[in-house]
């Protein structure tokens, strides 16, 4: 185990990439095969009800739909692209890498059965969910995502003659479904492989002692286990055996890491900021940080959570 | 040049090439990545990345990035090679240049003394080149019963608040030595445990006393016969779980601040060419 410093950098890059490609890959499949065999108004007709209903189906999507973070964002992407509206859709983005069974299943083996955390964490990752599909429900879907990287849609096709994919049969289909899956891979495989540059230079080359040094404060303890949540970029299957070993840490800021890291780590933010345009992109980047801290910060200080 | 011209039987195959040349290239760096998976699910080194358990998965992925692979390269689409597709082909020739690196480095630090350009055998193969388990789960060792489970067991048992761990157990770990700890008679044992991928391993440590543990050297691996003993903050134990080094591997490195493994007898083991934890069992029989 004496690993030089970049020799730990170059296993932990890989091992994050190498473990979040099986999702990745899935994410784009199953983003390829909405693309060819879903009709563009099939998914739409979620647009003819109201806000809350949208975002109500967005937040529980999850549950029939595991998908998580590694893969959600380009399932999003062509969910949108389907005529999904936004509010569902951003919900569904970011509550889905949690609220999913086997996330919430995990949380609840790591913290020994404890029901609370669970709760809590999927209550922590819904609200801000809802209240970001809440803010950017109006947008129309132009609005939302950036022309330049439909590149997937556009060069899967290529033909230009405008057909509808969804008229394809399973079998005459799936070429296309595999054109399109290795596309939609290589455009999201860019942020992850950056994310996770910057995750492993973060735990191979910066020191661990600071977290020893705020775990006692809670105005200290909450910010920094978001920080590190961000920063290590770890799958939302496994970051709650993380945070059961950070026991030194008071529950508010372990729920706080539990929280924010599914919904925004090194991996997410850059493909929200190319997938998205500026002000959806900002939207979905703070209002959950900012909601998590408010909510775990509040949760601390009146003694609901110890 | 418009697609009919391209496809023109009388274009030079050249432009043709050329203008199919990116889309190969997507093809290319899918086969790869595709292709590095699958060989390192199947190899003897995949515990250094990820828990073995996900081995079927990344194979799994690996072959279907071959496949998706193949109309890029067999059916290419004519394109442009723009910068975004440029810098993800570049991105990801150097992701795998890092990749290998690691393997390569993996293969140095798994398998001391063995070929590493011998070819890999399977994890299968590896599980049975590796030495048995031992039979004795319950060794009685001097009149004693010692419970035989793994560190991170332990750790996690004690995490939980738990009081049913055993009142002696064995267990093997790898030593660490700080000269503040020197001063005060402990040394460190410490195993790493790796939930899914080596970025969420926990570097899992017990302060350790006893007789023998100033005679062993940074880097030993032991097996420990032992119990527990609690750590009070105060006294000649004030301050000891500051005294802990901090991590320096690849893991977040946790000391155990509660409690303290007092060794009764240590014994000097091999190497282990597996030394990650993978498997953590909360009742006997523990993984060991």
């Amino acid at each position: 185990m004496d690993q030089s410093a970049f020799s730990i950098f170059a296993a932990i890059v890989s091992s994050i990439v190498l473990e979040a490609s099986p999702f990745l890959l899935l994410g784009s499949l199953l983003s390829a095969v909405l693309a060819v065999y879903v009709g563009d108004g099939a998914l739409a007709r979620l647009s003819r009800r109201g806000l809350p209903a949208q975002i109500g189906v967005g937040l529980v999507a999850g549950l029939i739909l595991p998908t998580c973070e590694c893969g959600v964002v380009p399932v999003t992407r062509r969910l949108l692209g389907k005529g999904v509206p936004p509010g569902a859709a951003i919900s569904f983005m970011l509550a889905a890498p949690v609220v999913n069974p086997v996330c919430l299943a995990a949380t609840w083996v790591a913290f020994q059965g404890d029901w609370r955390m669970v709760a809590w964490r999927a209550a922590l990752v819904m609200i801000p969910a809802a209240a970001a599909g809440w803010v950017l429900g109006a947008t129309r879907s132009a609005d939302l995502l950036r022309p330049s990287l439909t590149m997937a849609h556009e060069a899967g096709c290529g033909c230009g003659c405008g057909h509808d994919h969804a008229r394809f049969g399973f079998l005459q289909g799936l070429p296309e479904v595999l054109r399109l899956t290795g596309r939609e891979f290589l455009d999201m495989a860019l942020f992850l492989i950056t994310g996770a540059l910057a995750a492993g230079a973060f735990k191979a080359f910066l020191p661990q002692s600071w977290l020893g040094l705020v775990s006692g404060n809670l105005w200290l303890a909450v910010p920094a286990l978001m920080l590190l949540a961000v920063l290590i970029s770890i799958c939302s299957e496994a970051d709650a055996f993380v945070a059961a070993s950070l026991s030194m840490f008071p529950r508010p800021a372990l729920l706080a890491f539990l929280a924010l890291g599914p919904m925004l780590d090194l991996k997410l933010m850059p493909a929200f900021l190319s997938v998205f345009k500026r002000r959806p992109a900002l939207v979905v980047i703070t209002l959950p940080a900012l909601t998590i801290f408010v909510l775990c910060m509040s949760l601390g200080m009146a003694g609901v959570i110890k | 040049m418009t697609s009919a011209t391209i496809h023109d039987a009388r274009t030079p195959w050249f432009a043709r090439f050329r203008a199919d040349l990116p889309d190969r290239i997507d093809g290319l760096c899918l086969l790869a990545l595709g292709s590095f998976m699958a060989v390192l699910a199947r190899s003897r080194f995949y515990w250094n990345f990820l828990n073995p358990k996900f081995s079927h998965l990344t194979l799994a992925a690996g072959l279907l990035l071959c496949l998706v692979a193949l109309p890029p390269l067999l059916l290419p689409r004519h394109g442009r090679e723009t910068f975004g597709r440029l810098s993800r082909q570049v991105l990801l020739a150097l992701f795998l240049a890092l990749a290998g690196l690691a393997w390569r480095d993996a293969a140095s630090e798994s398998a001391p003394g063995a070929d590493a350009s011998a070819p890999s055998g399977s994890l299968g193969q590896q599980s049975q080149a590796e030495p048995e388990a031992p039979v004795d789960l319950n060794p009685v060792v001097d009149g004693v019963a010692y419970v035989r489970l793994n560190l991170a067991e332990l750790y996690i048992m004690l995490d939980k608040g738990r009081k049913d761990y055993p009142q002696h157990f064995a267990l093997r770990a790898e030593v660490m030595r700080s000269p503040r700890l020197d001063e005060r008679g402990y040394v460190l044992l410490r195993r790493i445990a790796v939930v899914c991928c080596l970025a969420d391993s926990l570097d899992l440590r017990f302060m350790t006393r006893g007789e023998e543990t100033q005679t062993l050297k940074d880097g030993d691996w032991v097996e420990v016969f032992g119990h527990l003993e609690p750590i009070a903050d105060k006294g000649e134990d004030k301050g000891l779980a500051k005294l802990a080094p901090k991590g320096e591997g690849p893991g977040l490195a946790i000391t155990n601040p509660k409690f303290r493994i007092q060794a009764e007898r240590l014994e000097r083991i091999k190497n282990t060419d597996f030394p990650y934890l993978f498997e953590f069992r909360e009742k006997p029989p523990f993984a060991w």
